[in-house]
């Protein structure tokens, strides 16, 4: 110790030495002694209890609180800043993902049409229209029809189009027999030539959510809709900052009383961000996010965009597979109309199915749905925002909701091929959020008829056959249908297969197979060709059925006929009629088989072609799909059409994107097609596809069946003035089916056309004027005069009909003398 | 020359003058087709593309050229063997001076007259005046020279400006 030095000290050294005062204060104190004394003496010199350790401490708790606050702040700055930057990143961005839908052609209807076999009734339907029981006479709204007799009235809905919108108009139909014989338009009774029903929604480009919407600006949404909303949802929207502590205050009592959740308290902003950023799990944590998010949402932006948001987002039920969200799309799926079109009472049943969409379906709950918009209608009125007299007549209404239409799903193989068709430009992301229109050419009737026809066809076969039958999905017999206007190269139907879910392969625009005798209208197209020179043949010659062998790199090609037999000097038409192989392989090696595949390139094949003997046969692989279009170009007078799959891809609020230009290219002269398409008529009258008049099909039909080696691919393609069918029926894994084509793929075909244009096929094959009509000797193909003892009619390019002439007295060649020859008078005036 | 083959040939000659007269020009006062005058004529079906047709002349004349042209497809939908659709869309590729386009759509006309029997003497003056039309799109200037002399002949009052509009066809 410094004491005993000897230094001097202060008095305030020697104060700070001095020790302590006990913690009771005062020096009145004595001195303590004993413990205590032996405490104190232990303690460290120039400490004083009690004061300095809480202030020191307290800094220091202050100097933690201060960090930790420091601290908090930055983590939930940071936090905030990121659930803004969300929040602004949604609203600011694309909102939405709205899916491109494909709609269909849309159905024209003209006196004349089969309503009947249309099934008008049924199409209204699934395009949401409703029945309506009012009194003749009384007004009829948009989308509602009403039978009376032998009377439809329709009120078709405008539809917009950048070529093709359509107004709105009010239709009366006249149907006798299922059919419309006369159409007028009220109010002024008008007679109207044609109407267009607005298409279907045939499918969508969904994302990975399988969200359907339809979006709506706030302007035009009626208000009643947003009352109806604000009224059972969130009343005090319009002054609260997001969250509504009164609400949540109601809410709690509520369920205390109800003893679990019965109400909600959250706002309508609290829904919103619920639905457009978090999950939908029940934490605290994600509650209290809900809320922080709500009042950024509402500090950022004015109501009307929230509002609008809402109407944008808001889950409101299921159709199949896909969800509906939005008044927009709710509107189509429940009403079949426009939100802006909505009354009263639909706007409240919108409004009251918000709580629980399931549950409270009207399409499966009806009498809960009409009570909670019942519910939702006396909000209304008590919160003023309807009159008593409105509330009455809304009440007694029933839900008036249109029948559920949902995505046909037998077109996806057709869709998959629109997509495959689309400019690259419209890719996957594209297709799943920028809600494109894209106006298909598929009409809904003839694919749900093709779909069918197939189905029926093959479990049809399977029945009769069982040995042909499989419970393996993978070695199922399979099909396609396919159907295109010839005109116009439209694909009206597209049936890739029996069940696209199993399997999304598609046999009519992927599949290759080969196409056995459905080849051979080309090797004889290419032999009446005369845009080289004189034709090799004409109808009137003969072909020879005769043994053939031909040297290929793989050894001697014998081919055979179907019966094994040689038939000697034949007819042409009738060695197509019965599809003699040994005729045509002669023929394509007269032709030349580089010939044949040229010909068959002019008209539409893409695929390669081998430039082997066998190509007459039809050992190439081709796609029905190409084979259609082939067959088209002879059904349109040898000009070759553009198969697509849509017409037009439309942008919302840009208008059209890409269009379809309906064009078509001279392929082959019209004289060969014609004469082309004479041959085939052979075949449906005589020949292999006469099946088809046995079922009862009238009228201009051609068609040429197909079937390979060991019946593996059965095919039939059979074609009218207006429409071009290709059927194929094979397994996946190709094996024998053990059925002729005839028997398979024929009744498919005339079971799919009938349903398309009934048993009577309409139009004519138009003959080009080059070609004309003489008689011949059927026996010798020489002309036939007047005295022949046999004719029959047949079509010549002018220039090449015979020469040689068949009289009474037989065959005069050309440029035999006519002196001494017994003529008759006939003989006489056609100079014979 | 035998009797019998001069007797042949005055039977041929007087029908080939009475063919001929029937096509004169001028003669009967026919003026050419209107669509217009169709629509009553054929089956329902072929009533409704006439009707459609008319419909796309007026939005055409209206200048609704796309609507127009989507009535136009409407129309060969409808009726895919209608030559009067296809004769109508021509007029409307000529206007847009699309000669590829206009020249198929009168090569499908063309086969489709054939088909019902022939182009009527009424329809002959619109065909030839759009071929010579193609024809002047395409650089042939004596060919359209020569096919408008002769469309002008058949109907001054149409093809004296060698121009059809959609008025003058409707």
């Amino acid at each position: 110790m410094a004491s005993g030095t000897g230094k001097k000290t202060g008095r305030k050294k020697a104060a700070r030495k001095a020790p302590a005062r006990p913690a009771g204060g005062g020096g009145s104190r004595a001195r303590p002694t004993g413990r205590k004394a032996a405490r104190k003496a232990s303690r460290k010199p120039g400490k004083r209890p009690g004061r300095r350790w809480t202030r020191d401490h307290l800094r220091l708790a202050l100097r933690i609180l201060a960090a930790v606050a420091f601290v908090g702040g930055v983590v939930s700055g940071r936090w905030l800043l990121g659930l803004d930057q969300t929040v602004r990143e949604r609203f600011e961005g694309r909102r939405f993902r709205v899916p491109s839908r494909v709609m269909s052609a849309p159905t024209i209807l003209y006196p004349g049409f089969h309503a009947g076999r249309f099934d008008l009734e049924g199409q209204l339907q699934r395009r949401g229209y409703r029945a309506d029981a009012g009194a003749r006479g009384s007004a009829l709204g948009e989308g509602r029809y009403r039978w009376a007799s032998n009377r439809v009235r329709v009120h078709l809905r405008a539809f917009e189009h950048p070529t093709r919108s359509e107004p709105d108009r009010d239709i009366v139909m006249r149907v006798a027999d299922g059919v419309v014989e006369e159409m007028r338009e009220l109010p002024r009774g008008r007679e109207v030539g044609a109407v267009l029903l607005e298409p279907e929604q045939v499918g969508a480009f969904y994302g990975s959510s399988r969200e359907q919407r339809e979006l709506v600006v706030l302007d035009d949404v009626p208000q009643h809709l947003v009352d109806a909303i604000l009224s059972v949802e969130d009343r005090r929207f319009e002054s609260h900052v997001g969250i509504d502590p009164l609400r949540i205050a109601g809410a709690m009592l509520a369920n205390l009383r109800a003893g679990g959740i019965a109400q909600g308290g959250s706002t309508l902003t609290q829904q919103l961000v619920k639905n457009f950023f978090l999950t939908p799990e029940r934490t605290l944590r994600r509650k209290a996010t809900e809320a922080v998010m709500a009042l950024l949402v509402e500090a950022r932006y004015d109501k009307p965009a929230i509002l609008q948001a809402y109407l944008n987002e808001i889950y409101l039920g299921r159709r199949g597979s896909t969800a509906v969200h939005g008044v927009g799309e709710a509107s189509h799926f429940l009403f079949g109309k426009r939100a802006e079109d909505l009354t009263v009472a639909e706007s409240a049943l919108i409004a009251a199915i918000i709580q629980s969409p399931n549950r409270l379906s009207p399409h499966r709950n009806p009498e809960d749905a009409t009570e909670r918009r019942n519910l939702v209608l006396a909000l209304m009125h008590d919160q003023g925002r309807i009159d008593e007299q409105t509330l009455a007549a809304a009440q007694v209404q029933g839900l008036g909701v249109a029948r559920i239409a949902v995505d046909p799903g037998d077109a996806r193989y057709f869709l998959d091929l629109l997509r495959r068709q689309l400019p690259e430009v419209y890719d996957g992301p594209v297709l799943e959020a920028e809600g494109l229109r894209i106006y298909s050419t598929l009409d809904l009737r003839l694919q749900r008829a093709a779909a069918q026809a197939l189905e029926n066809g093959l479990e049809s076969l399977e029945r009769e056959y069982p040995a042909i039958a499989s419970e393996d999905p993978a070695r199922r017999l399979q099909g396609c249908v396919l159907s295109m206007r010839p005109q116009t190269g439209e694909i009206l139907a597209l049936v890739g297969g029996r069940d696209y879910g199993l399997s999304q392969f598609d046999r009519c625009a992927q599949a290759r197979r080969q196409t056995g005798s459905v080849f051979k209208p080309f090797v004889y197209a290419a032999a009446l060709d005369a845009s080289a020179g004189r034709p090799l043949i004409t109808l009137g010659s003969f072909l020879e059925d005769e043994p053939l062998e031909i040297s290929t790199p793989s050894g001697p090609w014998r081919p055979e006929n179907f019966d094994k037999k040689f038939h000697g000097h034949v007819p042409v038409r009738e060695a197509i009629e019965r599809s003699m192989n040994v005729a045509a392989a002669r023929l394509g090696q007269e032709v030349g088989i580089d010939r044949v595949a040229a010909m068959a390139k002019r008209l539409g094949i893409t695929s390669d072609l081998p430039l082997v003997p066998s190509l007459a046969l039809g050992t190439a692989e081709l796609s029905p799909l190409e084979v259609a279009r082939a067959f088209a170009t002879l059904a349109n007078g040898g000009q070759r059409p553009w198969p697509h799959a849509f017409e037009d891809v439309v942008a919302p609020d840009v208008g059209t994107l890409d269009r379809r230009e309906l064009r078509f290219e001279r392929a082959i002269d019209p004289g060969t097609a014609f004469l082309t398409t004479e041959l085939l008529r052979g075949v449906v009258e005589r020949g292999t596809g006469r099946r088809v008049r046995a079922m009862g099909m009238e009228g201009p039909i051609a068609g040429k069946t197909g079937t390979t080696d060991d019946e593996r691919d059965l095919w039939f393609v059979g074609y009218t003035p207006e429409l071009v069918t290709v059927v194929w029926i094979g397994f996946d894994q190709p094996r024998s089916v053990g059925i002729s084509s005839s028997r398979a793929a024929i009744p498919i075909w005339v079971d799919f056309m009938t349903e398309a244009v009934g048993k009577r096929v309409r139009g004519v094959f138009p003959r080009p004027h080059e070609v004309q009509a003489f008689e011949i000797d059927p026996r010798s193909g020489a002309l036939a005069a007047a005295s022949c003892p046999r004719s029959r009619r047949e079509f010549f390019v002018a220039g090449t009909e015979p020469r040689d002439i068949c009289t009474f007295s037989g065959i005069r060649r050309a440029g035999d003398a006519r002196a001494g020859r017994r003529r008759g008078i006939l003989d006489w005036l056609s100079g014979r | 020359m035998r009797v019998g083959d001069l007797g042949r040939l005055a039977l041929i000659a007087v029908a080939a003058v009475l063919g001929a007269c029937s096509t004169l020009p001028g003669l009967g006062g026919q003026d050419p087709i209107r669509i217009s005058e169709l629509v009553e004529q054929g089956d329902p079906a072929r009533r409704a593309s006439q009707r459609l047709l008319v419909e796309g002349l007026e939005a055409d004349i209206a200048g609704a050229q796309a609507r127009a042209k989507g009535r136009y497809e409407r129309a060969i939908q409808i009726d895919p063997t209608n030559p009067y659709a296809y004769l109508t869309v021509a007029r409307f590729e000529v206007d847009r001076r699309n000669a590829d386009q206009a020249r198929a759509f009168l090569d499908q006309t063309y086969a489709l007259f054939d088909a019902e029997g022939g182009m009527p003497p009424r329809v002959e003056a619109h065909f030839i005046g759009l071929e010579s039309a193609v024809a002047a799109i395409a650089g042939d200037r004596t060919a359209a020279a020569r096919g408008f002399e002769q469309a002008r002949r058949l109907a001054p009052g149409v093809w004296g400006d060698a121009y059809l509009t959609a008025e003058e066809l409707l």
